[in-house]
């Protein structure tokens, strides 16, 4: 086992290298020229800028010099300023990340929370018309574009029946404190939390059917049946303990579709978090703010999936002796 | 478990087809179905087909298009009006037409669509064989490109891109252009699937036979793994176009897409959204149209699935 994490953690390294080296590629295709040949007229980027920018990217010296000094101002957190405002872009993002984190937080539980029963419910008697309903509805409700769906719940939920407000973090100007900020706060984030699940939901709640359907055909459910245990035992103690662990593995791959949701979610809902922060930076052009958000989120995925892959080599011994799956 | 039968289409693979056939139709269609000028003329002398607009005058009978109303046709007596038998799906803030601007959309979704899925074929489809049939460094060099572009978001990328927006690419045309960023993250899904049959199929019966009968490489990939391969590979391409699809509208919905007069289901939405609280139609109806696209485009790519192979879907 301890071969199996050692071996994930190792090209997890080489797939960390992987996405620095793709975040500096994107680097080096700015028409930003190192040596000013697109002078002061490149869009939007005065003189001081370029010159910020050649300090940053160390973009008078060799390419791989440049990757390896880039890499070492990343490594200790030292993100560049941002064009626009020039301040640092590590605070910059430090003050958007904690709406963000709890915005996918909530979201990612709600899918779970969803998925996990409706997923169970059509596992249980597969072919039913219960079952081709929810499998007919995930589909359909996973090819409704975020946008569309943001846009027709501020229609009906807001802006018909009042019941949520249409966008912001708390009422403008207001200055509660305390717990009533807590629940203002909470009622704001109920249609960005939804918009943002429900994507999850669709997809997880077909895969967990699909797991769920495979451990139920298997024998540890058929015999347990057989001893006349119940239906709740049976899922409970079997069926969800040889489905928890693919599912754990899925959960990584529901990170990037959250962070790129957040982008479009954000946006709608006028929140500042780090999804807003990335579309304002790229309409003001702000490339080292860009940048250091592409190389986040980059790693910010592997780090999910590397997790769930060690959580499922703890889990699962058969994963870690490499059988394949 | 039935067994299969090529010759029936699964329902939901049909279904699908038919959907997309329709709305692309719809699509292609649009210059002739969503236009002011007059299809037909009839006037005392005889009759004339499209004829320029001053010929209207005199005119016996005129049969007129669907649509009767440019995308871009401002009639500020006409702003905001809810669907009715003038303007069928309403109009904007500018008083435009929705029907006729939603056709014309159509045109810039699915074209960005099936383009960037055929950009996406062209990179993936070769690099994804090469590593699958060859192995060892190509294999390798494909694999860790693969893994670490999937960890960044489609759509992260793509604005990291259009950001940066690269000399080479400035100089095309929008739609290709947007295609081309798309495509970027697209052909990762195509390279997977391609990479695993011919993995598979570089080792099967029909390859060494291929090959001990004195088949070079490029013949046994072409001629002989290839065509068993290909089918698998286009429904990850198609579910490449819905998420191209998908990524184009939320790009033009930011206000990052196809520069503005030209309409796309995205911009219509990023519109609409401006008059969420008079104007229902405006957010339903292109939604719709991108909701039934990405729609169908899923549904042909989980029917190819289940029609090639009927273990992996359906219980």
């Amino acid at each position: 086992m301890l071969a199996h994490a050692l071996h994930r953690l190792a090209t997890g390294a080489v797939t960390l290298l992987g996405v620095s080296l793709c975040t500096f590629a994107l680097l080096q295709l700015t028409p930003a020229d190192p040596l000013g040949e697109r002078p002061a007229t490149g869009p939007g980027l005065s003189p001081q800028q370029i010159e910020s920018l050649r300090q940053l990217y160390h973009l008078d010296r060799p390419l791989h010099e440049r990757y390896l000094r880039w890499l070492g101002d990343v490594l200790r957190a030292d993100l560049g300023r941002s064009l626009y405002d020039r301040r640092p872009v590590a605070q910059k993002i430090a003050e958007r990340l904690p709406l963000t984190l709890t915005l996918n937080t909530l979201a990612l539980a709600l899918a779970v929370g969803l998925a996990v029963p409706l997923g169970a419910a059509a596992a249980l008697r597969p072919g039913s018309a219960w079952d081709l309903a929810t499998s007919a509805a995930a589909l359909a409700l996973y090819s409704v574009p975020v946008f569309w769906a943001g846009v027709l719940l501020q229609w009906v939920l807001s802006a018909r029946l009042g019941w949520f407000p249409l966008y912001g973090l708390e009422p403008v100007g207001w200055g509660g404190a305390g717990l009533e900020r807590l629940a203002a706060r909470a009622h704001h984030l109920v249609l960005p939390v939804l918009c943002l699940a429900y994507g999850g939901v669709a997809y997880l709640s077909r895969f967990v059917r699909n797991t769920l359907a495979e451990s139920v055909r298997g024998e540890a459910v058929r015999a347990a049946r057989a001893r006349g245990a119940s239906w709740w035992r049976v899922l409970s103690r079997h069926a969800f303990r040889q489905a928890a662990v693919p599912m754990l593995t899925l959960a990584g791959f529901v990170l990037p579709g959250l962070l790129a949701g957040s982008v479009i979610v954000e946006t709608i809902f006028a929140l500042p978090g780090l999804g807003r922060l990335f579309v304002d930076a790229v309409f003001q052009r702000d490339l080292p703010v860009v940048l250091a958000l592409t190389l986040i989120s980059g790693t910010a995925t592997l780090l999910g999936i590397l997790a769930a892959d060690l959580a499922y080599g703890v889990l699962d011994p058969r994963a870690s002796r490499g059988s394949p799956r | 478990m039935a067994r299969r039968d090529r010759r029936r289409l699964p329902g939901n693979l049909g279904a699908g087809l038919w959907m997309l056939a329709l709305l692309g139709a719809l699509a292609l269609a649009a210059p002739w179905i969503a236009t002011p000028q007059p299809w037909v003329v009839v006037r005392a002398d005889g009759w004339q087909w499209f004829p320029e607009a001053p010929a209207e005058e005199g005119a016996r009978w005129i049969l007129r298009a669907p649509i009767p109303y440019a995308p871009g046709e401002v009639d500020l007596d006409a702003v905001l009006r809810a669907p009715s038998a003038h303007h069928v799906l309403g109009t904007d803030g500018l008083g435009r037409d929705l029907a006729a601007r939603l056709v014309h959309g159509g045109r810039v979704s699915l074209g960005v669509g099936l383009l960037t899925a055929l950009l996406a074929l062209a990179v993936g489809l070769p690099l994804g064989a090469a590593a699958g049939y060859f192995g060892g460094w190509v294999d390798a060099g494909v694999s860790r490109a693969v893994e670490a572009l999937l960890c960044f978001p489609g759509l992260v990328l793509a604005l990291a891109l259009l950001t940066i927006s690269p000399p080479p690419l400035q100089e095309l045309p929008d739609a290709l252009r947007l295609a081309s960023i798309l495509a970027v993250a697209g052909w990762i899904p195509v390279a997977r699937y391609a990479r695993g049959e011919f993995l598979r199929l570089r080792s099967s019966e029909m390859a060494m036979a291929a090959r001990a009968a004195g088949a070079g490489h490029l013949r046994v990939l072409v001629r002989h793994v290839l065509p068993s391969a290909l089918a698998p590979v286009l429904v990850s391409a198609s579910f490449t176009v819905a998420h191209a699809i998908l990524l184009e509208s939320a790009l033009s919905f930011l206000g990052l897409g196809v520069q503005p007069p030209t309409p796309t289901w995205g911009r219509l939405l990023k519109e609409a959204w401006t008059h969420i609280e008079t104007a229902w139609w405006l957010a339903l109806f292109p939604g719709l149209a991108l909701f039934l696209s990405v729609f169908a485009c899923n549904l042909i790519a989980e029917g190819c699935r289940d029609w090639l192979d009927p273990k992996a879907g359906a219980p």
